[in-house]
């Protein structure tokens, strides 16, 4: 294993799980604004979980109104950030599917987001580079299975260090040493070196 | 030429740089593509604030404008009620000079509550008086919004919110 390329806990994000921990704790003695902090930072995330499961705008709306509901009652069993992300993700999913399958509203396909993205512009030579290496990337996830479109997705709007829980509430457990790459993330690399090894810029 | 499979990422391997790099532009994609609205986390807070409160809450019934003649010249003044189960709430809109506005208030059976309103800056509190009036000399322009409480812990009646209004 090449150490070097290993990226250190640095402690601001030591300093994110114990803020985490005290929120959760500030919100189980009733206060609504450590509540509404964790609500602030979190729903971005349980948003692209929803919209993953293939949700209306919506659907997704009310379903993160559900789940944030939810985790009130069950806040007593959840002291870390690593349990809050997990619950949240899992909760989420699960409702995102039973709304589905009640089958309200059509199922939003991955291409109709696909074609949402902003088509690139007159714009500097560095933007037109950004942009170029923005449409490889979203081409080659396109390449990946539905379930690690899914993952990716969602691991990117999570906090780093929930990863792993991130992962395992999504059926996908990486190593509960740290979180590793994962075959995603690995097979999304080795698919982006091939693009570049055979179109070289 | 295909990259030498010695150097290509393992799935057990711990992230490194460029992966966090990857994750940062796919959640860039994926936030752009398809953004949260930006007002959906505060509108859960608002909703979860009165979750387990016996709230009330009050619908808009009547909405008028009018111009005072007032000593300072012509003003707009609006009058708005809102009617919930147990409560009738009338407010009237007045602008001040300074770019605020004075909001005058009268409860429904008169009574003594706690009254707050939630509005662009920090919350404004109130207690109304035992002829159920109230008033805020000073609010900001923006969104606007009033909850009704008891009036102290000893204190019974259901709180009531009203609805956003713009003012």
């Amino acid at each position: 294993m090449d150490n070097r390329r290993t990226v250190t806990v640095q402690p601001s994000r030591l300093d994110r799980g114990t803020r985490v921990a005290r929120l959760l704790s500030a919100a189980r003695q009733g206060s609504e604004d450590a509540l509404g902090q964790i609500v602030t930072e979190l729903s971005p995330l349980l948003w692209q979980v929803a919209r993953a499961a293939g949700l209306s705008a919506g659907d997704a709306e009310d379903v993160l109104q559900t789940v944030w509901l939810r985790l009130v009652a069950h806040l007593d069993g959840i002291h870390d950030s690593a349990a809050l992300t997990g619950w949240l993700v899992t909760t989420t999913r699960r409702e995102a599917w039973r709304v589905r399958a009640a089958g309200r509203r059509q199922v939003l396909a991955d291409h109709e987001v696909l074609d949402e993205l902003p088509a690139s512009g007159p714009g500097s030579e560095e933007q037109v580079i950004v942009d170029d290496e923005r449409r490889l990337l979203w081409a080659t996830i396109g390449r990946l299975s539905a379930r690690c479109q899914e993952l990716l997705r969602i691991i990117a709007f999570a906090p780093r260090p929930d990863y792993s829980a991130v992962a395992a509430a999504l059926g996908m457990p990486v190593s509960s040493i740290g979180p590793t790459r994962g075959r995603c993330l690995a097979k999304l690399r080795a698919l982006l070196a091939d693009e570049l090894g055979e179109n070289p810029r | 030429m295909l990259p030498d499979e010695a150097d290509l990422p393992s799935a057990d391997e711990p992230l490194d740089d460029a992966d966090i790099g990857l994750l940062a532009e796919i959640r860039d994609m994926f936030a752009a593509a398809d953004p949260m609205p930006a007002e959906l986390p505060d509108r859960i807070r608002f909703f979860l604030a009165f979750r387990d409160l016996e709230v009330e809450v009050a619908q808009l019934t009547a909405e008028q404008d009018e111009l005072a003649v007032a000593a300072r010249g012509t003003e707009q003044s609006r009058t708005i009620t809102f009617d919930s189960e147990t409560l009738t709430i009338m407010i009237r809109v007045d602008g001040n000079k300074d770019g605020t506005v004075r909001v005058d208030g009268w409860l429904a059976p008169a009574q003594r509550r706690e009254i707050e309103m939630k509005c662009a800056a920090d919350p404004l509190s109130v207690t109304s008086d035992e002829q159920g009036r109230f008033a805020f000399p000073r609010v900001p322009r923006g969104t606007a919004q009033l909850v009704v409480r008891p009036a102290g812990p000893g204190e019974t009646g259901r709180s009531v919110v009203t609805p956003a209004l713009i003012i």
